[in-house]
């Protein structure tokens, strides 16, 4: 499908990203199980750019992507009763829309590899505004360490970073990957992008 | 990416002892989303559409899934490309090819499977078209404005329970 007069979607910052904002999802689950087709409404608007990335993590063209994001979301409903917590609903979403994603892949329709998007190609912003170019220049770095990870951590990295924050860890242990730099297991993908990062800046404070 | 927050209490607490992330790894995840929510947004109106749609989904709906879809150089003139799309539901196959015309507008060719005598509506960001399929489930748009479009295919006939029920597709780009 020739979708792409896409338009810039809102950006959360991290601001937006409270830690209750589980709790809050969670009473919304509730309401909408209770048949709230607006706490519903609110649940697909808070999650939606969560499975949008998941769906292009996985390699899918823009069309695709919006199709897998449409069939998971009607799926929940048939699975809304089994769910009551949301990191179980933010679980549920990301593997299935995963799985859901490598089915379109498997049936051979069109397929960018997940780094086509080269960051270094995006427009800088207008002139004048030295903070924004700092900005700019951050996000790059950020994004060439994460471009020399396995694959499989910048896939974990990209979904965990839009999973509502109290889920991070109970998302990341269903996808059957670990992220955090801290306890005894070395080679998490946060343990080896902040190695890179350092390696990369040194001295530059630009992280942390 | 500074670490500016003095402390999020309840963060830590939610996670299990062996996943601790510590304010580094935290911030870290703000800038990844930050900077993949720039480089590679989700299409703004994409809730609202998906909003739209479950909020059909009571109504005696069936909702068609896109199956296949394939594009072709068409004829001569070699630049326009022919799309041919399938959708299923439960109740229905819609197949429809989209053509060029050349003023500008495409011209939409379906047949619907088991063949059958439906009235069809195609929504688009203009005004909604209406006709109806022949005997043998085939049905023609001749003009069809570009943009989005959704075909609604409503139920024959009014009827007891199992007469057929409104199938709609998801939005296309034509």
């Amino acid at each position: 499908m020739a979708v792409d007069d896409r338009r810039p979607a809102t950006v959360r910052t991290g601001r937006a990203d409270q830690p209750d904002r589980g709790e809050r999802i969670a009473s919304l689950v509730g309401e909408a199980r209770q048949g709230s087709e607006e706490a519903l409404g609110q649940i697909v608007t808070e999650l939606t750019p969560m499975l949008w990335q998941v769906a292009r993590a996985a390699g899918l063209s823009a069309g695709d992507a919006e199709d897998v994001v449409q069939t998971v979301w009607m799926r929940l409903i048939a699975h809304l009763d089994d769910i009551h917590t949301s990191a179980a609903l933010t679980g549920w979403l990301v593997i299935t829309a995963r799985r859901e994603a490598w089915r379109v892949c498997a049936a051979g329709r069109k397929q960018l590899p997940a780094d086509t998007e080269s960051f270094d190609a995006l427009p800088t912003r207008g002139p004048g505004a030295e903070e924004q170019v700092i900005i700019d220049d951050q996000r790059r770095t950020l994004w060439r360490a994460i471009s020399q990870l396995p694959g499989r951590c910048q896939e974990l990295l990209r979904i965990i970073a839009f999973v509502p924050r109290p889920d991070y860890a109970a998302v990341a242990a269903e996808l059957g990957m670990p992220i955090g730099s801290v306890g005894p297991t070395r080679g998490r993908c946060l343990a080896k992008l902040r190695t890179l990062l350092a390696s990369t800046l040194e001295g530059d404070d630009v992280v942390g | 990416m500074s670490s500016d927050e003095g402390g999020r209490p309840s963060a830590d607490e939610a996670l299990s002892a062996d996943e601790l992330l510590d304010e580094t790894d935290l911030s870290l995840l703000d800038g990844i989303r930050e900077m993949f929510g720039v480089a590679d947004p989700m299409p703004a109106d994409l809730p609202e559409r998906i909003r739209f749609r479950l909020a059909l989904r009571d109504l005696e709906i069936e909702v068609a899934r896109l199956t296949e879809e394939e594009q072709e150089l068409a004829g001569i003139r070699g630049a326009e490309l022919s799309r041919t799309i399938t959708f299923d539901s439960d109740s229905l196959t819609i197949m429809i090819r989209i053509d060029a015309n050349r003023d500008g507008t495409v011209r939409v060719d379906g047949w619907l499977a088991p063949p059958q005598r439906r009235e069809i509506e195609m929504k688009t960001s203009a005004e909604a078209l209406s006709i109806s399929s022949d005997d043998q489930g085939r049905f023609a748009f001749a003009r069809v404005p570009r943009g989005t479009a959704q075909l609604m295919v409503r139920p024959a006939e009014p009827g007891p329970d199992g007469a057929g029920r409104s199938v709609v597709t998801p939005a296309l780009i034509l």
